[in-house]
């Protein structure tokens, strides 16, 4: 009897342990869209650093027959957070690899890389953590004051272990659920976009890596202090695998399906073949678990890629039980159904928090000498112009004149190979692109950008700046700190998304809707991030003429609100209709300036667009 | 110098494995991680075609087959089906983890963990500046030479090779021109496989003494080599190759053989970090 009651004890530590780190992977891949191949160093950072501030100093413990670092004997539980503390640690120098701009399959592999090729050496170099064999007879907690091999010993460890796996899951849940959640899984949707609304990726992933970490490291603190030893061989890199297969399996994106996916795969497949009798080859039991990995992988991603228990949808509008459209009826127009609503009642100014108004048209951005190469070859070249406040200023100009480029490196998407960028007298050429949108320099993208896994209402509200609940430490503040702010947020998006006509859709995934749909939730979420300056990359593209031109007229109202807007277009209608001045743009230089008017007079212009 | 002698033939064997994984990504756009599995297999297909009597020729062109058809396989059946919804490439990285995880113990669980080695004779040995090298090893250097010669001449002149890299610059501009891309892509991966089937068996050879297990690091020389040269660039990766090859052995004499792969790592990091489009590339080639 009581040996199953010890293997009980033995499969709640375990559970828990797995429950842990499962649900910290979860937050960097599930959420914040990081594919932490490395993830077990991170777990085997914090059991080796438990491990060697619980255990008295190399020489003099146990003849010396293991040879490690530290030694500090400390008592519990100082060794479980110096294991966090170590977990935190060790992410820093990661940052540099997912912090910037890299692929994510390329950042992953450099990650998967990082954890065999400290496996390498921690196997290799025997002096610091005993090399192959690993540190054994690692001190349990209390163990001088209780036998850690009593039964009620084993229970109370596992107690404490599930306590602390519901704390960090509580933890957890109350970063992801609040307007920092949401930031993070926009830059999981859409990484690049998200920069463009002025979320400081690096900072964000940074957080992550960290408070992944930390959680995957007191993990590993825990298991070693339950079995005493801890080797190269329990974190090979295929030990992560393990982890996304649990991920996979139970709900990317959601805290109960990472706990279930733990429950199942690690734990289950663990237990199971404990009981198998031995058959075949020795190998054969272990080699058949690692195919029953992988093919749990590629089914649950073919068959049920979103897990057994899917994230679930944020209902905001606060109208639960109203059924959303369901996404397959919108209908593929163009737009040309959606009405907008009662936008021309709305004061623009107070929606788009435009405060003082200068009322002259100075020059608010300024653009001197630009120049952009790709491998030596230049696709713009030398482009000097200048924008005048509360004007709707045209770009316009052949495929392949460099327009979106300009307007790329006007919102530091691109960076310029030479000239000068001036923003409100700034110079603002190296200033990374979440700062100028930060500063009110916002754009929106040629092609779908909206964060598809993100209601059309949390796209709306994610992109509204200076949020109090929009920070890690915003976030573990509660939502007693940001509460009443956010839903004055989305009583407000939502008085702009009845504006253009599309209430029903609030609670719909964005990634859902028509075209035409999307491209209204993309300008609707670039007016809440409050622009002073509005790069617009081909608003019109795919739209149907009848509502581009209810769109162009309240282009015109938001500039004579305040806002200036930057437009690149290629239909000429459009620009004679809304935009002065021009600017015409062939081959990469400015080829003339001014009204439609002056424009349609100057022949080299005709010329350029007949030709081009 | 006898060291050069080992990271000549490391290179060989590398660069051939390199281009085939390097024009796997350029024309479909997947880190096919699945790569080091299918080169195992390859080689165990070999094994057995030799211990029942074949000769190394013959056994060697059953390795290349295997390597040509499982790879052609994968791409058609696992990766073509999971590219047309649409996903992340991250999700493709997983699967092909998953597939590795399957061809690598799968094979584990039916040939048991024992090691095995050729029946074969290492050749008479030869030396010249200062390098001993096997009858073996220069047949080795001299096939991976031919070869690469071949995928050179294939790039450069024939109609396959020009579709293939208008295929790989940009696979819908390739299509509206009349590129058939979804041949052209079949041939690549059966052509990368052969290289990945050629490449695993004369590992297998080179090395002696091999397991189901024994080209799970491989997949790190590789990245390192492609990441080198620039991902999707069949010239990068024989410079790259060539170049972690030597520096691996080398750095094996000089610091010690069970670091042999550090030099690799550390390049491999470097250059994600620093120069994810290889020492030459650019952003716009990817």
């Amino acid at each position: 009897m009581s040996a199953y009651a010890f293997y009980l004890a033995t499969i709640i530590v375990y559970g828990a342990v797995d429950a842990m780190a499962c649900m910290a992977l979860n937050v960097e891949f599930g959420f914040a869209g990081i594919s932490n191949f490395g993830f077990i160093i991170f777990q085997s950072v914090g059991a080796y650093t438990a491990a060697v501030l619980s255990m008295p100093p190399a020489a003099t413990s146990n003849g010396g027959f293991q040879r490690y670092v530290l030694g500090w004997n400390l008592p519990w539980p100082l060794p479980w957070i110096g294991a966090a503390l170590a977990g935190g640690l060790i992410a820093l120098p990661f940052v540099f690899l997912v912090g910037k701009r890299l692929r994510g399959d390329f950042a992953a592999v450099g990650l998967l890389v990082s954890a065999v090729l400290l496996n390498l050496l921690v196997k290799n170099y025997v002096p610091f953590l005993n090399g192959d064999a690993g540190i054994s007879i690692v001190p349990a907690p209390f163990q001088s004051l209780w036998n850690p091999q009593a039964l009620a010993y084993q229970f109370a460890y596992g107690a404490v272990a599930v306590v602390l796996t519901i704390l960090v899951y509580f933890l957890l849940r109350r970063i992801t659920e609040s307007p920092y959640g949401r930031s993070l899984r926009a830059m999981r949707d859409n990484d690049i976009v998200a920069d463009s609304l002025g979320k400081d990726l690096r900072q964000q992933r940074a957080t992550t890596l960290v408070l992944g970490g930390m959680v995957a490291a007191l993990s590993g603190a825990i298991l070693v202090g339950f079995i005493s030893l801890w080797a190269p061989g329990a974190w090979g890199y295929a030990e992560t695998i393990v982890l996304f297969a649990a991920i996979i399996v139970g709900g990317a994106g959601n805290h109960k399906g990472a706990v279930l996916g733990a429950i199942l795969v690690p734990l289950g497949f663990e237990e199971i073949t404990r009981f198998l009798p031995p058959v075949g080859n020795p190998t054969l039991v272990p080699a058949l678990e690692w195919v029953a990995i992988g093919l749990l992988i590629i089914v649950f991603l073919w068959f049920r890629p979103l897990g057994i228990l899917p994230e679930r949808r944020r209902i905001l509008s606060g109208q639960p039980r109203v059924k959303s459209r369901a996404p397959a009826e919108a209908p593929e127009d163009g737009g040309a159904t959606i009405r907008l609503g009662n936008l021309d009642e709305l004061d623009m100014r107070e929606l788009l928090r435009i405060g003082e108004q200068p009322g002259d048209d100075h020059v608010v951005l300024s653009v001197e000498g630009l120049t952009k190469s790709f491998n030596g070859v230049e696709v713009v070249s030398d482009v000097s112009f200048e924008v005048r406040h509360g004007r709707v200023t045209g770009l316009i100009g052949p495929n392949g004149a460099g327009k979106s480029t300009v307007l790329a490196m006007l919102a530091g998407t691109l960076s310029s190979t030479s000239g000068r960028i001036i923003y409100e007298g700034r110079d603002i050429t190296k200033m990374p692109s979440h700062r100028r949108a930060q500063a009110g320099l916002v754009r929106t993208f040629q092609l779908a950008s909206e964060f598809k896994k993100l209601t059309v209402l949390e796209n709306l509200v994610s992109a509204i700046p200076r949020q109090s609940g929009d920070s890690f430490w915003g976030s573990v503040r509660g939502r007693r700190h940001w509460g009443v702010e956010d839903r004055a947020n989305i009583a407000r998006a939502s008085e702009l998304l009845e504006g253009f006509g599309l209430s029903q859709y609030a609670d719909a995934y964005a990634g859902g809707l028509s075209g035409g749909q999307r491209r209204l939730v993309e300008i609707m979420r670039a007016l809440l991030a409050e622009p002073k300056v509005l790069l617009l990359d081909e608003p019109m593209a795919g739209i149907h003429p009848n509502l581009a031109h209810r769109i162009g007229d309240q282009l015109t109202r938001m500039a004579h609100a305040g806002v200036t807007i930057v437009m690149v277009e290629h239909e000429l209608a459009m620009m004679d209709a809304y935009c002065d001045p021009v600017i015409v743009l062939a081959e990469g230089r400015v080829l003339a300036e001014g009204t439609m008017a002056e424009l349609r007079a100057k022949s080299e212009v005709v010329e350029a667009y007949l030709v081009g | 110098m006898s060291s050069l002698g080992f990271g000549l033939i490391t290179a060989a064997v590398l660069a051939i494995a390199t281009v085939g994984f390097t024009m796997q990504f350029a024309v479909t756009n997947v880190l096919n991680l699945a790569y080091g599995s299918i080169m195992i297999n390859s080689a165990f297909v070999s094994y057995y075609l030799n211990i029942h009597g074949l000769n190394a020729w013959v056994s060697l062109v059953g390795g290349v087959g295997t390597g040509a058809v499982a790879s052609w396989a994968l791409n058609r059946f696992i990766f073509t089906p999971f590219q047309r919804r649409n996903l992340a490439p991250i999700t493709l990285v997983i699967v092909a983890l998953g597939v590795d995880l399957c061809g690598t113990f799968g094979l584990q669980a039916i040939v048991g963990g024992g090691y095995v080695s050729f029946h074969q004779s290492q050749g008479q040995e030869y030396h010249f500046l200062g390098m001993f090298l096997s009858g073996l090893q220069l047949v080795i250097i001299g096939i991976c030479a031919v070869i690469l010669g071949l995928v050179h001449w294939m790039l450069k002149f024939t109609r396959l090779g020009k579709a293939m890299r208008a295929t790989s610059a940009n696979a819908s501009l390739a299509r509206n021109s009349g590129v058939k891309t979804r041949w052209v892509i079949s041939a690549t991966w059966l052509i990368s496989g052969a290289l990945c089937g050629l490449a695993g068996t004369v590992f297998a050879m080179n090395t002696g003494v091999f397991e189901a297990t024994s080209a799970q690091l491989y997949i790190v020389l590789l990245l390192a080599a492609m990441f080198l040269g620039g991902p999707g660039e069949p010239y990068g990766a024989m410079l790259g190759a060539l170049t972690i090859g030597v520096a691996t052995e080398v750095s094996a004499a000089y610091l010690s053989p069970q670091y042999k792969e550090v030099v690799a790592f550390l390049v491999l990091l470097g250059m994600l970090t620093f120069r994810p489009y290889g020492i030459f590339g650019s952003e716009k080639t990817i």
